[in-house]
């Protein structure tokens, strides 16, 4: 199990995505296609190795993934915000909107799905920012912070991370490998392995 | 690339939003005050998308009462003239920026999405800072209108090259390199061609640059409400966040971070029954 303690109610944590779940077991996205998008504010976890698993337009917002090269089991998360403290009543409803609560999840579901935490390869891009935010909001950069915080506190490396900057980035892990790909700025790179 | 002038032309050759649009639009922009009842409800019957959307939301649970099927004139009572214009006037211009935003690399829908996200934010910061609720929705929900001209100017690919090579300047700053003029200006001159009302031109025209002196407050409305559609992740192309958050807006607004992502979470759930087809009026009750 995770060492993650994972706050809030219990019961609302089963509840992300959950119209999508019996799909998503079966890893296949809405349409039964290879693809597992998640989408702002989600997450997804997968275990079928033929799949790979997307994110678009990580602008201010970050994708985290996890996977586990043994197991093949992997997950992604696209998070909006750092802490549910502004809305703990949208908390409640969708944790994966917000860092503190999505990012435990993450980890929570992927080792439900039978990944181990100790061979767990976790990288994250995005955490962008808007042009001259002078200090007042800089909501890419608090992302990045309560990422960090989180991973020192639970004793966790990022492998990889691309974030920062003002550009819009998309994220694909390949569950067969857990290679990581980035597409930003009309171009493709491999985030992992480096 | 393009001189002003060629661009300029080329706004002549993009068809205009129907003339309902810009029907409702006036009605909306003038507080609500010139909204005619009899008058919406005659666009509703002509446009059979529109006539679609309301009868959607007329009988869901928000609105609805369970086992009860309405009928359009139900709706048409049951709704209100300013609920029902703008839910005609969203659905009128979902329809016309769904395939939108592609040289800037959108998805489909992407745009629309985000149309509709900003303006949901824009009601509820106007509510809060005295701006007419109303004419801030249809403010945003036509900021980005000018895109639609980028679109028709750009080359395959063109938007993406320029983005490859930014530094992290305003991206407008790029637009008008390439086409003597950006998207915000080519919206205003888009909204003006169409006959809308002066204060959606002017706020359409600032949405990304704000005036220091503004007219309008609206305008600083829909400044921050575009800001806060980027944070939720809404049309993001290779322009991505090369937009800057104005600090005069955010003093003259007061209005402080929590508040902000708050209302980030806001829009991001507003738009979920969106996503599922369902017109998302939310504070139109």
């Amino acid at each position: 199990m995770s060492r993650f303690q994972l706050p809030g109610n219990p019961s609302s944590l089963s509840s992300v995505a959950a119209k999508d779940e019996p799909l998503r077991a079966l890893g296949l996205d809405r349409n039964g296609r290879e693809r597992v998008v998640v989408g702002v504010a989600d997450l997804a976890v997968s275990k079928d190795a033929t799949k790979s698993i997307v994110t678009y337009a990580l602008g201010s917002c970050i994708g985290v993934t996890v996977y586990d090269p043994v197991a093949k089991v992997g997950g992604m998360l696209h998070f909006m915000l750092p802490e549910s403290t502004v809305s703990p009543e949208k908390a409640a409803v969708n944790p994966a909107m917000f860092g503190d609560l999505g990012i435990p999840l993450l980890f929570h579901k992927v080792i439900e799905a039978g990944a181990r935490r100790e061979r767990l390869i976790v990288c994250a891009a995005g955490g962008a920012e808007v042009l001259a935010d002078d200090g007042h909001f800089r909501i890419g950069n608090r992302n990045r912070t309560i990422l960090r915080k989180i991973f020192w506190k639970q004793n966790l490396l990022l492998a990889a991370e691309d974030t920062g900057g003002q550009h819009s980035r998309t994220m694909s892990l390949k569950l067969a490998d857990g290679s990581i790909q980035i597409r930003a700025q009309g171009k493709d790179a491999s985030l992992w392995p480096r | 690339m393009a001189t002003l002038n060629e661009t300029i032309a080329s706004l002549d050759r993009l068809p205009a939003l129907p003339s309902t649009s810009v029907r409702l639009v006036a009605m909306l922009a003038g507080g609500g005050a010139n909204a005619n009842l009899r008058e919406v409800e005659q666009i509703v019957r002509q446009d059979e998308s529109i006539a679609a959307s309301i009868l959607k939301l007329a009988n869901s649970a928000a609105y609805g009462i369970p086992g009860r099927s309405f009928s359009i004139s139900d709706a048409v009572r049951r709704l209100g003239t300013r609920t029902l214009a703008k839910i005609a006037l969203e659905t009128q211009v979902s329809g016309r920026l769904a395939n939108a935003g592609v040289s800037y690399g959108l998805r489909r829908g992407s745009l629309s999405e985000s149309a509709l996200g900003g303006a949901i934010a824009a009601e509820t910061l106007a509510r809060r800072h005295h701006v007419d609720p109303e004419l801030a929705f249809v403010a945003a929900l036509l900021r980005d209108i000018g895109k639609l001209a980028i679109d028709a100017l750009a080359g395959p690919d063109a938007l993406e090259a320029i983005a490859a090579q930014a530094d992290a300047r305003p991206f407008l700053a790029y637009e008008r390199e390439a086409f003597g003029a950006d998207h915000a200006e080519l919206g205003a001159l888009l909204c003006e061609r169409w006959g809308m009302p002066v204060e959606i031109v002017h706020a359409v025209r600032g949405h990304h640059e704000p005036p220091s002196n503004p007219a309008d407050p609206v305008i600083d409305v829909i400044h921050a409400a575009d800001c806060v559609a980027r944070w939720a992740g809404l049309g993001l192309g290779c322009d991505g966040l090369l937009y800057p958050f104005n600090a005069e807006v955010r003093e003259r607004l007061g209005t402080t971070r929590d508040e902000l992502e708050a209302l980030v979470a806001d829009v991001h759930s507003a738009l979920a029954p969106a996503a599922s087809g369902l017109p998302n009026l939310r504070n139109a009750a």
